[in-house]
């Protein structure tokens, strides 16, 4: 199967499609940080925001011709980095599990003011 | 049926269902199921990628998340879960009120995709053009091969760019990333953690 | 300044000579404070009180001593200079009349040279108002010289004598038995290098004064002068005679200042420049205008104040038009470099440009009452100095300063300034300011002479002689006697100083007794003073082929002339001719009282001595040039001559004083011209006002000697005071002047100052108290103010900051989802907010 369409077939649906999923995830992502009592789940809606982040990227390069690779080189990067961050955010946990004997976000108040 | 209805179809279906996978990882309440609906989002943001014409984008979003991050997730549920942690609940409170915030985000975002005629003035609307065509024979996989020169460092695409130096700058962050991850995680057993780590046992 | 400048201008030897008396005064000064600065110092570790150096004063007596050599130099080259200059002005008139136009050239160029030789001015103030300058400057004639001379000299001889007349000073402690205090005398420091201080800076003064070519550099130097003449007179500030006195000669010459500066003022607002000579070309017409060497016109009011008076035409032009000598309410200002058209018959037009006026190119005019004014103004700056009516009250007090000062300072130079300045400046006084001269010198010089008849002090006899010779001074520059007036200035100066020094010798010698009740018989015991004062008694006397004889006698003849022209103002020589008998008598009466008969005072006889020799050279000294300076003036031919060669051309122009046919009158620009108003020919009434006034001064001295050497008893002076008690109350009280101004100034001055005070202590202190106190209270309602209200609105500020953040604080949960939440919160505000106005903005 071809990945790349002739001229004549691209798709007709258009960018606005392609946001509004974007949006969504970003705010799935949003919303699950908000709610997850589970530091690994926070760490899922931070992956959440990001994907939304790279849809929106990569949906704008193949729509605006001038930026096409710049685009997505930068989703690749950003690909890379939620990577890189999803690794020390682990650390992170594991130390915090380490010391709480818990992943509850809501035990680590000690910024309360 | 032409080509492009079918192909705004299986588009449409793909995103749907990723975002619904979505709205699964946000409202399961076992962390492990999130981590399964959060592998099918990914998956279905990869197809999303491959829908775009970025297929080097969507392989790596396959390879690296999917198959990386991912698991990377589902070791530290793994490392974590211990009986009650598995589910944390959330008060009804909080939930009211973190979706009527993702709401009103949503609307916010959505209001202003709507518009987004507005957004670059005295410039053409970017729907009404057409992605230009990268290489002529659709068979081949440009996108990889101009990606992977532009990562050596040659000009590549319509505006001459090179990507040598944050290729590099990336792989570095990527040793210290991995140095710090692997330091952050050692075993460390300090007096008090290992002797609660041994009531606990 | 190399050398050969020195040879160029030989001019500035005269300003060496200036300098170096100031170069003493610094070197001294500084001296003086670093002693003051070590003092204490020496004395604590000595215990001792340290004895005043000697060294000052050769210091001062080397630099005037130094001064005198280097005018003495520089004069001999100066009067060759002249000399040249003469025979080239011979050769014009004598040569053929084909050779006339070349000599004239070569004339001219000389002059010019000796012109460049001789003067010379540095810049030494930019005004901004029209580039005006303030310059320094030398003007070196024969008068200067003639001055540097005498006061060179003579500032010598009174140094050296003041090193034994101050000897006192050089103990450590010195007791002033003048001075009670509450345990005995007065016990103080010497003072010997102070006295010299002020000396070297009074000579630095004195030499400047008569160095200047402008009017500024005259009040800058006449200021000095009268600061050292204070400080001198309040030498002994511990007495209160003294101080009283110092202040009373500073106060009184603050008056005549005032008119002085009034006149500067004058002179450079309508002059535009303080230069002597070119305030003088301005204000006098030049004798011929400029045009080419054929045909120079002469003019016909030649060295005059050249009058006009505005006239219209009638086309509504306004002219100014030269009127007939007297009248006309403008002067004619020439140009100080003359041009072509001069004016000076009567009715012809003044070329008068419009615009802003150049004194070196243009006419201009000044209102004639002004030009009286400024020249008015001068003299009573002249009047204050010189002690003349109504000012002279402070000379006499001014005896309270040490003798030494009183000969250099009140007697032979400083006093003497006044008189030199009427003498610089006189082409500048109109016919009714040398009429005011004339008067106030008649006036002075026998009031003074009256008084000085009772005095009995014999530093006040001498005082109001003084006084009284000033006045003939100013008399005869007041009636056209140039020359003789500044010749008398300098006879007198040798022989004033001559006596003053005389009775300071006869001071010392008594232990500082000055009145003359209880000297007599000291001949014996002094000689060589007695002598040398004998001589300066004749001097002042008017003995034949004495100094003071030739200047007198050509005062008295130039003051009868002056009167045989003008009937009307006979005073003029009465009065000196009258004072000239009296002045013999009392300067005999003083004589005789001091050195002769019996000693009135045997105490003082017994102790009395003849002074050191460092008092008594000088005194020697002196005495031969009081005897000879008039005829056998030192360096050539007779003083009167020379004093005559520096001369205005005004003088002349006003006076006339020409006979027909002499070598003068050849001499004269414009020809001889005798008829005018004020002219008159003193010459020829020389022989007959000597013959009289010799006359009477022989009548005076047998009178004299009859009544205080021989002691008739007919004539007992005791005896002619009760006969004539008010006659002899009121010249003892010197004509109650003092009384008078205290009555009419000192006093009301007091009670204005009593009002003032009152007024000052009830009224404005009531102000300023009443205003402290109204503060005070509004201060203590703005505490109440303060502690309520501001502080309390403060502390509500800040408890409202307190409460709010203790509540604010439960929004940093610290829980990590809720932040997220207000991010998301916030990021849609932003949104919302933003894509408001933008909107708007937009659609705007």
């Amino acid at each position: 199967m071809p990945l790349m369409f002739a001229e004549s077939e691209l798709p007709e649906t258009g960018l606005t499609p392609y946001l509004i999923l974007g949006a969504l995830l970003f705010v799935c992502g949003v919303v699950c940080m908000a709610t997850k009592r589970n530091a690994i789940g926070v760490l899922m809606g931070v992956e959440l925001v990001l994907n939304g982040a790279n849809v929106n990227f990569v949906a704008f390069a193949a729509f605006n011709p001038a930026f096409q690779l710049e685009g997505q080189i930068f989703s690749l990067f950003v690909i890379v980095l939620a990577a890189a961050e999803a690794a020390v955010a682990l650390a992170i946990v594991l130390n915090f599990y380490n010391n709480h004997m818990t992943v509850d976000v809501d035990t680590a108040e000690e910024l309360k003011g | 049926m032409t080509l492009p209805d079918l192909q705004a179809l299986l588009f449409y279906a793909v995103a749907v269902l990723t975002g619904l996978c979505a709205i699964g990882v946000v409202v399961t309440q076992n962390i492990v199921r999130s981590a399964a609906w959060l592998l099918f989002t990914l998956g279905g943001v990869a197809g999303i990628f491959f829908f775009l014409g970025a297929d080097f984008v969507g392989a790596t979003q396959l390879i690296v998340y999917v198959g990386g991050t991912l698991v990377l997730v589902v070791f530290g549920v793994m490392l974590t879960a211990q009986g009650p942690f598995i589910s944390l609940r959330t008060g009804a409170a909080e939930w009211a009120m973190s979706l009527v915030v993702g709401l009103l985000l949503f609307g916010v975002l959505a209001v202003t995709v709507a518009h987004k005629e507005t957004w670059a003035s005295g410039r053409a609307p970017a729907e009404k053009q057409k992605p230009m065509v990268i290489a002529e024979d659709p068979d081949s996989s440009p996108n990889s091969v101009l990606i992977g020169h532009g990562f050596l460092g040659q000009p590549i695409g319509p505006n001459k760019t090179a990507y040598l130096l944050p290729f590099e700058i990336v792989s570095v962050h990527l040793l210290v990333v991995l140095i710090g991850a692997a330091y952050l995680a050692r075993a460390k057993r300090r007096r008090g953690a290992a002797a609660n780590a041994a009531d606990v046992r | 300044m190399s050398l050969t400048e020195f040879h160029e201008h030989p001019g500035l030897y005269f300003v060496a000579a200036t300098l170096l008396p100031l170069g003493s005064f610094v070197l001294l000064l500084l001296a003086s404070a670093v002693r003051a600065f070590i003092r204490p110092y020496q004395e604590e570790r000595g215990g001792d009180v340290v004895t005043p150096p000697r060294w000052p004063a050769f210091v001062a007596t080397g630099a005037i001593a130094l001064a005198f050599v280097l005018c003495l130099v520089a004069s001999f080259d100066f009067f060759s200079d002249h000399h040249k200059l003469q025979d080239a002005e011979e050769a014009v008139r004598t040569a053929p009349p084909a050779e006339k136009e070349a000599k004239e050239h070569e004339a001219e160029k000389l002059a010019q040279q000796t012109e460049e030789r001789w003067n010379g001015h540095w810049t030494w103030l930019s005004l901004s108002m029209g580039g005006r300058v303030l310059q320094l400057g030398y003007h070196i004639d024969h008068l200067s010289v003639i001055m540097f001379l005498m006061v060179t000299l003579i500032a010598t001889l009174i140094h050296i004598y003041s090193i034994g007349y101050m000897g006192d000073e050089l103990q450590p402690m010195v007791e002033d038995h003048q001075v009670h205090t509450a345990d005995g005398h007065l016990r103080r420091r010497g003072r010997f290098g102070r006295f010299f201080l002020f000396l070297s800076l009074f000579c630095f003064s004195m030499l400047n004064l008569v160095l200047a070519d402008n009017f500024f550099q005259v009040f800058i130097s006449w200021e000095l002068v009268g600061l050292c003449s204070y400080l001198l007179i309040g030498f002994y500030y511990e007495r209160r005679s003294a101080s009283t006195a110092a202040n009373k000669a500073f106060i009184t010459n603050r008056v005549g200042d005032a008119g002085f500066i009034l006149g500067l003022l004058i002179i450079f607002a309508y002059f535009g420049t303080f230069n002597f000579q070119d305030v003088f070309a301005q204000v006098r017409s030049p004798f011929e205008d400029a045009h080419s060497h054929e045909n120079k016109k002469t003019l016909e009011r030649g060295g005059e104040i050249v009058r006009a008076e505005w006239h219209t035409t009638e086309e509504g032009k306004r002219l100014l038009q030269v009127s007939e000598r007297g009248t006309g309410g403008e002067v004619v200002l020439f140009p100080a470099k003359p041009v072509m058209d001069g004016v000076g018959t009567a009715g012809q037009t003044v070329p008068l440009r419009a615009g802003a006026r150049k004194p070196e190119r243009d006419y201009g005019t000044i209102p004639y009452w002004m030009l009286v004014v400024a020249g008015l103004g001068i003299f009573l700056g002249c009047v204050g100095k010189s002690a003349q009516f109504p000012l002279h009250v402070w000379l006499p007090d001014a005896m309270e300063g040490p003798t030494p000062v009183s000969a250099l300072i009140h007697a032979a130079t400083m006093v003497a300034a006044g008189v030199y300045l009427v003498g610089r400046v006189f082409p500048l006084f109109t016919p009714e300011a040398r009429l005011t001269i004339a008067y106030t010198g008649g006036i002075t010089l026998f009031v003074a002479a009256t008084i000085a008849l009772v005095m009995t002090d014999i530093k006040k006899v001498l005082a109001y002689s003084t006084v009284s010779q000033l006045g003939y001074m100013m008399l005869a520059l007041g009636v056209g006697g140039w020359v003789a007036g500044l010749f008398h200035l300098i006879t007198h100066a040798f022989f004033k100083a001559l006596l003053f020094l005389g009775s300071g010798s006869v001071i010392y010698g008594c232990h500082h007794e000055q009145e003359m009740t209880r000297m007599g018989g000291l001949y014996p015991k002094m000689k060589i003073t007695a002598l040398t004062m004998l001589a300066g008694v004749l001097a002042i006397a008017g003995i034949p082929f004495f100094s003071g004889w030739y200047s007198k006698d050509a005062i008295l003849a130039q003051a009868l002339g002056y009167v045989m022209a003008h009937k009307q103002h006979g005073l003029l020589f009465l009065l000196p001719l009258a004072t000239a008998g009296i002045t013999t008598f009392y300067m005999f009466r003083m004589w005789f009282m001091t050195f002769t008969g019996e000693p009135r005072d045997q105490h003082v006889h017994e102790h009395a001595h003849e002074s050191p020799w460092l008092m008594t050279v000088p005194l020697i000294i002196l005495a031969m040039f009081s005897i000879g300076v008039a005829w056998a003036w030192p360096v050539l031919g007779a003083l009167e001559q020379h004093i005559h060669h520096a001369q205005p051309l005004a003088v002349q122009a006003d006076f006339g004083s020409l006979e027909a046919g002499s070598s003068e009158a050849e001499r004269w620009p414009g020809g001889v011209r005798i008829g005018l108003p004020e002219r008159q020919n003193a010459q020829a009434y020389h022989e007959l006002a000597g013959w009289v006034a010799t006359g009477i001064v022989l009548v005076s001295i047998i009178f004299a000697s009859l009544v205080y050497w021989r002691r008739y008893q007919v004539l007992d002076p005791a005896e002619t005071k009760e006969q004539f008690p008010r006659l002899y109350a009121f010249l003892v009280h010197k004509w109650y002047f003092d009384e008078l101004y205290s009555a009419i100034l000192v006093r009301p001055a007091l009670v204005v100052a009593q009002a003032a005070r009152w007024f000052d202590a009830v009224v404005i202190d009531g102000i300023a108290n009443g205003l402290g106190r109204a503060g005070v209270l509004l201060s203590r309602w703005d505490g109440i103010f303060d502690a309520r209200i501001i502080d309390g609105l403060v502390n509500v500020m800040a408890d409202a900051c307190y409460s709010l953040g203790g509540r604010l604080r439960a929004v940093q949960t610290g829980s990590l989802r809720s932040y997220i939440l207000f991010l998301a919160l916030a990021a849609v505000a932003i949104f919302v907010v933003l894509t408001y106005f933008v909107t708007r903005a937009l659609a705007g």
